[in-house]
């Protein structure tokens, strides 16, 4: 089953075609008619996706009050509630990006490059975590690092304490592992699939004129991994940034991010327009960073 | 290759096994375990029962397992056929369209799917198109959400498929129609299970616009693992989490054999 | 029934591939599409076929102007470098699915499919699918898939590059044999290869940059060759510039006879010489130099000779008491084995 999803998941990290050889390119026929066949698929797009969305943004600029108006932005940008979720989203983003960089570029290198038995195991165990949701993490977490979970509890048997000292699932800080733990696998897919390209005989030349590991990853494997990186760094990006299921699970009231307000201000406030705006800037933010991912990743397929 | 001493070897190995471990083993393991358990207070979980399992396959969660499977198959099937007619249309387009057509069919990836489910709620609670309340607004956000998906993986198989086989069965007379259901879908099954069993996994996992849309009489597994963890059911979230994790992965497996077979290269 | 390129101009994005084509082949001939990669060859054959669409000319089958037909509609067979067999499909289906998609009845599917078969001498694969196959019989069915639809035109994009070499000259015969029992059938056959091109075709066309630079008979083309590219493409020449004599031409200090019609005295031109025809020692048409390098092949051996500051190649039997690097030695040829081009590119 692991290759079905290894397969289609190469494909959000690589989207570049192989094969350089010049696309012999059929006679081009009317093109009309190939429109015509483009426009069922649009259509049905258009309707359950685009239009929605549309009325999204007409939303934002119409307050409960009636009328047509920015008043919806202000209101939302003057409130210290959004400008702390925009803090925190873009932040834990950030950092989450970071953290799954090089814990994902260190991973990838040891199953790649000092391959042990069961290589090949972990990385399909990589390919069915990548299939499970991402909210199992804070699941999983909440019973690894909470009041009362394994490691806390491991202290107090030990130490005979009332309380264990880790107590940061609640914060931001349990949302960053979390979002480390699940989308490093985003990064070592790509990254796996970059250094199989990688001539090992570059390897062994470096290595045989009397470079060491680190002068090797650095000037022979880092190069050749940095498209790869850089695609699924930015495809990371996107996904941290638009993050639910792990911040809901954590079920702290200390961290809110921008989709999270957006959940809050229209399921439970019934504040439309304001998560209407909320939802502007949390697409905005998204997908220009995703248009940015897919410009460096077609990059790194050529 | 890289490291070529046995001693800075195994240092490697035993790093790369102490992050690993806690990281991505111990996770599912836990949640493996807490399913079997009533308590955990201490390193290993105690109470060891069956129970958690008896709730999570009867009444409420074997509804919301039912209702999971069949939305994830109807999200599943309807953006396959919706993202391979889009690849196939546009991978017969002109260079500047099909560029448009592939960046309107992938921005559902780049929205937040909170989005999604916020947008959706919106355009379906107002008539002419008033089906808030209705079991179709889950399938229709699932279905928007996992087309995206099957688009890009068939259209990357379509990229990499040799135009010369469409040509040369061009060339023996057959006729566009012919060329596609005879040559080039089936050269294309391999791709479409995959893609199949990747919408699937994310339609069966998906929480975020669910959450914003789901009536009360079609509650997804998801959604019942959330709803259990909140009021503090923590080993009955586990098992059902459990429970959601397997029909994934005997999907997936299903749908890899399938795949196997259809490959025949 | 023939083809006939009239003017055919091919361009990607503005970059001219095959610029204005004019080439007649005759029904039941073969022609060989000869050049180096990039030159234009495969692009003309994917204009018959129907995959390239002229900027500009007509392409004919027959009488029939099929420039805006698409391929399924031209009634052409065609096999490719690649072979693209069905890989979904088992080898008789692979050869019925034309027959299938002109909706032939399905007795005569069998009885065809069978003759294509047959005659490529691959009945006993039937069953197989291609995967099970190797290079050589995956080829062979191609051109059974090819056949089966009983095509008028036989196109063949370097049939044989796939192949290896012991493999390439056994299927070469076969093709020469398939020929022979479909007289009627007009080939195009695309290769860089000049011994597969002499060998098969009635006619060669040889294309470079875009352009046809010659077109004739092997013998022809081999023998008085027209232009300096054909020469050297074809069966590997030595070029040496000459001015135009009286009696011959010079070169350098070396007075050469050679048949000077049509040249006006004191024109720059080239002289062309086959490297088998020089010989070692004194003789009609001296030239001596230097020895700069020797290669032993087997049964000749190559010398490469300097003279005046021109590289000039003899191939020669092997010889049993070779020239040192450095000597002096003296070639020559027959006058009659020479010809004068016009200068080239290669003249200063």
């Amino acid at each position: 089953m692991t290759e079905a999803v290894r397969e289609v998941r190469a494909v959000r990290g690589r989207p570049g075609a192989p094969g350089g050889s010049r696309r012999p390119s059929t006679a081009p026929r009317p093109s009309a008619t190939r429109l015509l066949w483009a426009l069922p698929p649009v259509a049905l797009l258009a309707l359950v996706f685009l239009y929605p969305l549309a009325l999204v943004v007409q939303q934002s600029f119409q307050p409960d009050t009636g009328g047509t108006s920015v008043q919806p932005y202000a209101d939302v940008f003057a409130s210290e509630a959004f400008r702390e979720a925009l803090w925190t989203t873009v932040w834990l983003a950030l950092g989450s990006t970071a953290g799954c960089l090089v814990l994902g570029f260190a991973l990838a290198l040891v199953i790649a490059f000092v391959p042990f038995p069961g290589a090949r195991a972990v990385s399909r165990f990589i390919d069915v975590f990548l299939s499970f949701p991402s909210f199992l993490i804070t699941l999983a977490l909440l019973f690894i690092y909470g009041t009362v979970g394994m490691a806390n509890g491991l202290w107090t048997d030990v130490t005979g304490a009332a309380e264990g000292p880790f107590q940061f699932l609640t914060t931001p800080w349990g949302v960053l592992l979390a979002e480390i733990t699940y989308f490093t696998p985003f990064v070592m897919r790509p990254l796996l699939a970059a250094f199989s390209q990688l001539d090992t005989a570059q390897l062994e030349a470096a290595s045989s004129l009397g470079a060491r590991a680190p002068r090797i990853i650095r000037q022979v494997v880092l190069p050749e991994a940095l498209p790869a990186l850089a695609a699924g760094g930015s495809l990371v990006l996107v996904l941290c940034l638009n993050e639910f299921g792990i911040v809901l699970f954590t079920g702290a009231k200390g961290v809110t991010t921008l989709p999270m307000l957006v959940y809050g201000k229209a399921i439970l406030e019934s504040d439309y327009p304001g998560a209407c705006v909320v939802a502007v800037v949390n697409v905005l933010i998204s997908v220009g960073l995703y248009g940015l991912y897919r410009v460096v990743s077609r990059r790194a397929g050529a | 290759m890289l490291v070529h001493s046995r001693k800075a070897k195994w240092a490697v190995w035993a790093l790369f096994l102490l992050l690993f471990v806690p990281l991505f083993a111990l996770p599912l393991l836990v949640v493996l375990g807490a399913s079997f358990a009533t308590n955990w207070s201490s390193v290993l979980p105690s109470g060891l029962t069956a129970a958690n399992y008896q709730a999570a396959t009867r009444g409420e969660a074997l509804q919301a397992l039912t209702t999971s499977l069949v939305t994830a198959v109807t999200a599943s099937l309807l953006a396959l056929a919706a993202g391979t007619w889009a690849a196939l249309a546009a991978a017969a387009l002109g260079k500047r369209h099909r560029k448009v057509m592939d960046a309107l069919f992938v921005l559902p990836v780049a929205v937040p799917s909170v989005v999604v489910g916020l947008a959706i709620l919106v355009a379906f609670s107002q008539p002419p198109m008033l089906l808030n309340g209705t079991r179709w607004i889950v399938i229709i956000a699932h279905t928007v959400l996992v087309t995206a998906f099957a688009h890009q993986s068939v259209s990357a198989a379509i990229t990499r498929l040799d135009p010369a086989y469409e040509q040369a069965a061009a060339s023996l007379g057959a006729r566009p129609a012919h060329v596609l259901f005879r040559v080039k879908l089936p050269l294309l099954l391999p791709s479409l299970t995959a893609a199949a069993g990747l919408c699937f996994a994310l339609s069966m996992g998906e929480l975020s616009a669910t959450m914003m849309l789901y009536p009360p009489d079609w509650t997804p597994l998801p959604v019942l693992i959330y709803a259990s963890t909140d009021r503090g059911a923590l080993f009955t979230g586990s098992a059902i989490a459990v429970v959601l994790m397997a029909a994934t992965l005997l999907v997936l497996f299903a749908v890899s054999r399938i795949r196997t077979r259809a490959s025949y290269r | 029934m023939g083809i006939r390129f009239d003017a055919v101009t091919v361009a990607y994005d503005g970059n001219v591939v095959l610029d204005a084509l004019d080439l007649t082949v005759a029904p039941g001939e073969v022609m060989a599409l000869l050049g180096p990669s990039g030159s234009g060859k495969t692009t003309a054959l994917r204009a018959v076929a129907g995959f390239v669409r002229p900027a500009s000319g007509r392409v004919f089958l027959g009488d029939r102007d099929v420039t805006d037909l698409p391929p399924h509609r031209r009634g052409i067979g065609m096999v490719v470098q690649q072979y693209a067999l069905f890989p979904h499909m088992r080898v008789e289906d692979n050869v019925a699915f034309g027959l299938k998609a002109r909706k032939v009845p399905r007795a005569e599917i069998r009885t065809r499919v069978a003759e294509a078969l047959e005659m490529t001498g691959m009945g006993a694969y039937a069953r197989r699918h291609p995967r099970e196959l190797s290079g050589g019989q995956q080829q062979r069915v191609a051109i059974a898939r090819a056949l089966a639809i009983r095509p008028d035109v036989l196109l063949l994009d370097e049939p044989l590059s796939a192949l290896d070499a012991q493999l390439r000259s056994g299927m070469l015969a076969e093709l020469a044999r398939l020929h022979r029992e479909l007289p009627d059938v007009s080939i195009l056959y695309v290769t860089h290869d000049q011994v597969e091109a002499l060998t098969l075709a009635d006619r060669i066309a040889v294309m470079d940059k875009a352009k046809l630079r010659a077109c004739g008979t092997p013998r022809e083309l081999y023998r008085a060759p027209t232009d300096e590219f054909t020469a050297s493409f074809v069966g590997g020449a030595n070029l040496l510039p000459v001015t135009v004599g009286a009696t011959g031409v010079r070169l350098g200090e070396a007075e050469l006879k050679a048949d000077t019609a049509g040249a006006a005295v004191g024109a720059r031109a080239t002289l062309c010489v086959r490297p088998h025809l020089v010989g070692l020692g004194e003789g009609p048409n001296r030239l001596t130099g230097t020895l700069s390098e020797i290669q032993w092949r087997g049964a000749t051996h190559r010398l490469y000779v300097e003279v005046d500051g021109h590289r000039v190649m003899a191939d020669l039997r092997e010889l049993r008491d070779p020239p040192g690097l450095g000597d002096e030695v003296t070639l020559h040829f027959a006058p009659d084995d020479a010809v004068l081009l016009p200068a080239g590119v290669g003249h200063d």
